[in-house]
């Protein structure tokens, strides 16, 4: 019988394979334990975004005029709702000015520095989104000269979309909340419902539905949809206070130990022109 | 190098391969409302169609055709996942394949579909399997199949259709 393949090949297939699969584990092994990509990486990354930014020009030019005839359909309707709710929204920024107002003199006379809540940010552009399977990133205009640092959340319109992944000199790339990858969505929460909070970590985002989900959670507080989820600011890097999203659904877990809660993120993912990174003013010390 | 050299096809391919590979990015950003809405996961992908004009039109007799692809795979590798590996075996693979195929079928315009859909579906599911190997994989085959894959071919055999006379005469004039 004729062999498909002769043993020499055979042998450099699962050669290849092999190093194939080594160089894929070990260079995601490598970006996740380093701050910066290696010079040469950075190097070739800071001039393929300024290619990137020139090429980005007329593609978002077209993409936003697009957005905006979509827009325009929905206008009126939009318009009804928008002008219902702006009164409650003059209420609540009346009410906040006077907080942070309070907020501000009290910490004042106790003394204190930087709190979990108090973050500055730095406004980019996104110039640049990989067109992959998995690892969906954002590519955006600000890097270490901005003073951007790996791990740093990143907002944009009505909630969190992700973190720095990878900061190179002129440029950075963010890791989106709908990636399942551990730098991307593994943010410390905080639930308020009812009957008080429920703190813990996303734990994972599901595709299919296009929820994050909050695992192994054992409190016995109620929780119920429509809740709203914050970052708690628990581990320093990211502040608190950031508007991750509402629940959707709570369920038990397979073992039917714990509960699994589902949240519908608040910020659109796919339609991101600009972006809000926040940097903690207790991580940046 | 005097300008007209700059003009032959060894000089032009390699040019608009590098710059199709950040038009790629840009697409996906700038129109990522239509191909990110929910449940959809649609990729743009000028570079691999590119490459398939490449193949057809067998530019590989004219340059070091096999370098730059493995060149165009690194590139996008590092500018868009960090992770090295994924999308140069990708982007070698799914051409190989166009290779291989274009041995078996002839020139016509619906065997240089076909050609393209082998390579094509060769380069997805080697980045869906990419995915498994490093644990970030998180949707169904099915889930995959209907709504990144179908959409993805669908969007981009168009457009290797609508190219496809134009890049020929565009080609034949260079040569």
């Amino acid at each position: 019988m004729r062999k498909l393949f002769s043993s020499r090949t055979v042998v450099t297939i699962i050669i290849a394979f092999i190093v194939i699969v080594g160089l894929i584990t070990g260079s995601n092994w490598l970006s996740k334990r380093t701050n910066t990509p290696p010079f040469v990486q950075r190097f070739s990354n800071d001039l393929a975004g300024g290619v990137s930014r020139l090429i980005s020009v007329p593609t978002t030019a077209i993409g936003r005029t697009a957005n905006s005839i979509g827009n325009l359909l929905d206008t009126f309707e939009e318009n009804q709702i928008l002008k219902a709710k702006i009164d409650q929204f003059a209420q609540d920024k009346v009410r906040l000015q006077t907080v942070e107002e309070e907020n501000r003199s009290l910490k004042k006379q106790l003394g204190l520095q930087a709190t979990l809540t108090d973050f500055k940010t730095v406004s980019a552009v996104t110039i640049s989104r990989s067109p992959t399977t998995w690892q969906s990133q954002l590519v955006i205009n600000q890097g270490i000269k901005a003073g951007l640092k790996k791990g740093m959340p990143v907002l944009s319109g009505a909630g969190i979309i992700g973190r720095i992944s990878e900061v190179n000199t002129t440029n950075s790339k963010v890791a989106l909340i709908s990636d399942t990858s551990e730098d991307a969505n593994r943010f410390a929460i905080t639930i308020k419902g009812n009957s008080g909070e429920i703190n813990g970590i996303i734990t994972g985002f599901n595709r299919e539905k296009n929820q994050l989900i909050m695992g192994q959670v054992t409190s016995d507080n109620t929780i119920k949809a429509g809740d709203l989820v914050e970052t708690s600011g628990l581990g320093g890097v990211i502040p608190s206070g950031l508007f991750v999203g509402k629940v959707a659904r709570v369920t038990k877990d397979d073992y039917g130990l714990s509960k699994r809660i589902y949240i519908e993120p608040a910020a659109d993912l796919g339609n991101i022109t600009t972006v809000v990174v926040a940097v903690s003013e207790i991580g940046a010390k | 190098m005097a300008f007209w050299q700059l003009t032959r096809i060894r000089v032009v391919y390699p040019v608009i391969l590098f710059f199709l590979l950040f038009v790629d990015g840009a697409v996906m950003s700038g129109m990522g409302a239509f191909f990110t809405a929910f449940p959809w996961h649609v990729l743009p992908l000028a570079t691999l169609i590119w490459l398939f004009y490449g193949v057809q039109f067998d530019v590989d007799k004219d340059m070091p055709f096999w370098i730059y692809v493995t060149a165009t795979g690194i590139l996008f590798d590092a500018y868009y996942t960090g992770i090295f590996g994924t999308y140069t075996v990708a982007f070698l693979i799914a051409t190989m394949v166009m290779k291989q195929a274009k041995n078996i079928l002839d020139e016509r315009l619906l065997s240089g579909l076909t050609m393209f859909l082998f390579g094509i579906l060769t380069f997805l599911v080697i980045t869906y399997f990419a995915g498994y190997i490093i644990g970030i994989a998180n949707v169904s085959i099915v889930t995959f199949l209907l709504f990144e894959v179908l959409p993805t071919v669908a969007l981009n055999a168009f457009f290797a259709v609508i190219g496809y006379f134009p890049v020929w005469s565009f080609f034949n004039f260079l040569r």
